[in-house]
């Protein structure tokens, strides 16, 4: 939709642009009569030899709204002009020189970004006289910090950049790297903004001549609606045109200035992507069956993005006992945590669930992949966050800045819990304080005033609520140290065997794994490759990227190493697929792998591979 | 007391500001071609008062004395006197500002809510039609010049179906007291308002749209949507509590474009306010006065500034004070 609606509002306003430019340059050969001379009658309505009508003087209006437009694109451009120039000069002078220099330009950039420029304007007017060029140098004088700012971060990032140093250290002048390297190429965002600068600009100038403060001998558009107030009731089409005239040409600029903003900024366009999800079904209500805590069939997954489809989990089955846990380790980008929030039914806007079933305790929430409805409830609702529950990851994101960690707490508890009443929320969370290690002093903090550590035990805390069956980890410790990361680790650990609870544990880190989890799944490109008891996993790893993650483990002291140390790239699954996935960058690849894929083979007790030399258990 | 210091700090910026507005008021004076007396004290100035002029601005003095009479003069609340009255330009101002007041505060405080409650209401989609089509009136709204606009509400309430007024605060045999009398301003404010409105509520609309869906692509909206609280209170309690906060340091900076917004369309609606008070002393090339309306309308978007920084400083717990 955005390709539809906003790219023609760029292509829209440039055309109207270059049309007001080629009628003001044109203005003098067309064949319109004398925009000052009296052409007509007084005040005859617009009609076949007067398009838009005469004014009180008889003066044509076309006429005099085609001269207009040279006066409202003259200031427009030359205010912007000396505007950004001069901006351009003093931002990246106080940004390249930095220091103090830096210091009180900033400064006095944000004191005269808080002059209101129309006051400014008519003081000067009033002091002067109403000459164009005074108009058009108080609107520059007081716009120009707003491009002096933008070119000052500009050149702040662009200062550190390899060639700006390669250039300075290769005996370049100061003046001579500024205007070649670093100003050119920070110029985009000025653009952007003198766009709107120019909308400003004409819309100060109108206003202006709208008070009679104008210039007397230009016709100007703010002038004419001046001459048209007095008249409205009589020729109200002196007013009208020239206030449409105004509103697309200003609206030209801005909806420019706006496009251009976007297509510089790439992220502001992602946002709005989505993707369909499915309906969902209704089921219902299972008679209660001791069935494994989690089953996943089939599961699929896609992200739609601008150019193709990715299909970040393409068919994932496994089972997870009540009260087991599984690892699921993998680079990243190879489907993992997408498979997390699948289970959860958490998404991106631009991700769908695209096929696969999921039965919790003998609940079916997935049913080809739609959502389970019971008894008008979706399915997922009833057990996340009571019996299902997660620990994301970066905690960092995951509370919210502007609560304190209690607050955000209680409402969760209180959320599920309606009854229970305040004072028992705060019993449970301090319980819960007291059990993952938080002083309980510490719970009225705002989770900026925590440490990365304290901030994901809170998370722990926040999962742990309400004392779930299941507890999905997305990498709980990446963004830690080491020593914390494996104290908090061995928490999650011992919460897991103390509370009974089951755990699935996504993880990068082979290491991780082997300390916390029973069985082991390792995913690669949106399929789960290798299923594992892990001890059998490390002795005996059936799967060429298995043995690799291993091989790439560090011996018993040596630093802990992440997984990209793999050569090649992640594959990338999308559009059709012939053959094993991890053929370009597998060491046993035959010509069997890049044709054919490849079955999923048991080698053993609860040992899976999915490869063609992998070998079949008898 | 971290506070206290950082509420300090931010109020001695303050005085730059009004130093800078001060001295560019006082050079203007005297780049200004023609005689600086006859420009304080009116062309037609009896010879008595513009000795009187000449005297208390010390127009004899070497110059850099002359600035410092004149910061002294503007710091103790002296900015000079009207020529036309001969009162006092700060009292003249002060009896307009509630007038203008009532009108600037209506139409921000409508534009806010009624921008904020668009935006946060398309931010749920991005992308969609209604989203782009949204943003692009948005932007077109913006772009309307506010006194033509004010004329063509004239045009169509006033002129085409008559049905509101279209000058002055009050009607001239309209009551002068008790429910009545606030009716019949409310009535004479509701075309004025709109028109101002258009200044801001574009603006208001965009910034909500973007700060809320910026929001809504967070974290922490996941986890508060995995917890299960159903999609109104995410939206209302989580997600627009985060996003107020950049729409409240804009209001200081539109300040500046809505009391343009709103000497324009005081005079349209003869509305006496401020900027009516603005636009006849122009006439007049009542210079002190438009002096002290340029030293006002800078101090007090510097002081909303200010003000809206506090506020945010209040409510952003992760400001570090
Ligand atoms: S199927 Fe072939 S390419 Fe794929 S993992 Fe096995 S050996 Fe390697």
């Amino acid at each position: 939709m955005r390709q539809v609606l906003r790219r023609p509002a760029i292509a829209l306003s440039a055309l109207v642009l270059v049309f007001a430019l080629a009628v003001a340059l044109a203005a003098p050969w067309l064949p319109l009569p004398d925009p000052t001379a009296m052409a007509a009658s007084p005040y005859e309505p617009p009609g076949a030899a007067h398009w838009l009508g005469t004014d009180n003087f008889g003066r044509d209006i076309l006429s005099r709204l085609v001269w207009g437009t040279r006066l409202a694109l003259m200031v427009a451009i030359v205010s912007s002009l000396i505007s950004s120039l001069l901006g351009i000069v003093l931002g990246s002078l106080s940004g390249y020189f930095g220091g103090w220099i830096d210091g009180i330009a900033s400064r006095a950039f944000d004191v005269f970004l808080l002059i209101p420029t129309f006051f400014l304007v008519l003081l000067i007017v009033a002091l002067f006289g109403s000459g164009i060029q005074y108009t058009m140098v108080a609107i520059a004088l007081t716009t120009w910090p707003r491009s002096a700012r933008i070119m000052r971060s500009q050149v702040l990032t662009l200062k550190s950049r390899t060639y700006v140093q390669a250039a300075l250290s290769a005996g370049a002048s100061h003046p001579w790297v500024l205007a070649r390297h670093i100003v050119p190429n920070g110029l985009a965002p000025i653009v952007t903004d003198g766009t709107i600068l120019m909308g400003l600009a004409i819309l100060t100038e109108a206003g202006l001549s709208f008070l009679g403060l104008g210039d007397q001998n230009a016709t100007s558009w703010g002038r004419m609606i001046f001459e048209g107030q007095r008249h409205l009731r009589l020729a109200p089409w002196m007013s009208i045109f020239p206030g449409l005239a105004l509103l697309i040409l200003v609206a030209a600029l801005n909806l420019l200035g706006d496009g251009l903003n976007q297509a510089l900024n790439p992220q502001l366009q992602r946002q709005s992507l989505r993707a369909k999800r499915r309906e969902p079904v209704d089921r219902p209500s299972p008679q209660a069956a001791a069935a494994p805590i989690l089953e996943v069939r089939d599961l699929r997954m896609e992200y739609r993005l601008e150019a193709a489809t990715i299909r970040a989990v393409d068919g994932v089955s496994f089972a997870l006992p009540a009260g087991g846990s599984l690892g699921i380790v993998g680079e990243s980008g190879c489907g993992k945590s997408s498979m997390g929030a699948a289970l959860l039914q958490v998404m991106a806007p631009n991700a769908a669930i695209t096929g696969g079933d999921v039965v919790f305790a003998g609940r079916p929430i997935l049913s080809e992949g739609h959502p389970v409805r019971i008894d008008g409830q979706e399915a997922i609702r009833t057990i996340r966050w009571t019996r299902l529950s997660t620990i994301f990851q970066s905690a960092i994101n995951a509370l919210n800045p502007v609560m304190t960690v209690q607050q955000q707490l209680v409402e969760a508890y209180l959320l599920h819990r309606p009854e229970a009443g305040r004072t028992a929320a705060l019993a449970r969370i301090g319980e819960l304080f007291d059990v993952i290690g938080i002083p309980r002093r510490r719970m009225a903090s705002y989770p900026h005033e925590l440490s990365g550590g304290m901030r994901q035990r809170v998370m722990i805390a926040l999962s742990l609520l309400h004392e779930p069956e299941l507890v999905i980890a997305d990498e709980p410790t990446t963004a830690l140290d080491v020593l914390i990361q494996d104290q908090i680790l061995g928490e999650i650990d011992e919460l897991r065997r103390r509370l009974g609870l089951a755990l699935i544990l996504i993880t990068h880190d082979m290491g991780i794994v082997a300390e916390t989890c029973e069985r082991v799944a390792v995913m690669y490109a949106g399929e789960i490759v290798e299923l594992a008891p892990v001890e059998r996993i490390f002795e005996r790893p059936g799967h060429p990227y298995t043995q690799a993650l291993i091989a790439s483990l560090p011996t018993v002291s040596g630093p802990r190493r992440v997984l990209s140390a793999l050569p090649g790239e992640p594959f990338v699954p999308t559009g059709t697929i012939a053959g094993c996935r991890f053929a370009p960058r597998c060491r046993m690849a035959a010509d069997i792998c890049r044709e054919t894929v490849p079955p999923r083979v048991i080698t053993g007790e609860g040992h899976e591979v999915l490869c063609h030399f992998a070998e079949a258990s008898r | 007391m971290r506070l206290r210091r950082y509420v300090l700090l931010r109020v001695l910026q303050f005085v730059p500001v009004t130093l800078v507005v001060i001295v560019l008021n006082f050079l203007l004076i005297h780049l200004a071609p023609g005689d600086i007396s006859l420009l304080l004290a009116g062309e037609n100035a009896d010879p008595a008062y513009l000795a009187l002029v000449r005297e208390k601005f010390g127009l004899d003095k070497p110059f850099l004395e002359q600035l410092w009479r004149y910061l002294v003069q503007v710091a103790s609340g002296d900015l000079g006197l009207s020529f036309r009255s001969r009162q006092p330009v700060l009292g003249e101002i002060l009896e307009k500002v509630p007038a203008t007041l009532l009108l600037v505060g209506t139409s921000l405080l409508l534009s806010v809510a009624i921008g904020t409650w668009v935006g946060t209401w398309i931010a749920r989609r991005p992308g969609s039609t209604l989203d782009s089509a949204v943003s692009f009136g948005a932007v077109a709204l913006f772009s309307v010049p506010v006194f033509w606009f004010g004329l063509m509400l004239i045009l169509l309430f006033t002129v085409e179906i008559p049905i509101l007024p279209a000058m002055g605060m009050t009607s001239l045999d309209g009551p002068r007291s008790g429910i009545g009398y606030v009716l019949d301003i409310a009535r004479h404010m509701v075309l004025p308002v709109a028109a101002l409105m258009t200044v801001s509520v574009g603006q208001y609309v965009r910034l909500a749209r973007t700060s809320v869906a910026d929001v809504l692509g967070e974290h922490f909206i996941t986890t508060v949507r995995a917890i299960g609280f159903p999609e109104r209170t995410v939206l209302q309690h989580y997600a627009l509590r985060n996003a107020l906060l950049p729409v409240v340091t804009v209001l200081g900076l539109q300040l500046g474009l809505v009391l343009t917004g709103a000497v324009l369309t005081e005079t349209v609606f003869s509305w006496p306010g401020l900027g009516r008070m603005i636009y006849e002393a122009i006439l007049a090339r009542d210079t002190p006065v438009i002096m002290g309306a340029f030293i006002v309308m800078s101090l007090t978007v510097a002081l909303a500034s200010l003000v809206t920084d506090l506020v945010y400083a209040a409510l952003d717990p992760r400001v570090a004070l």
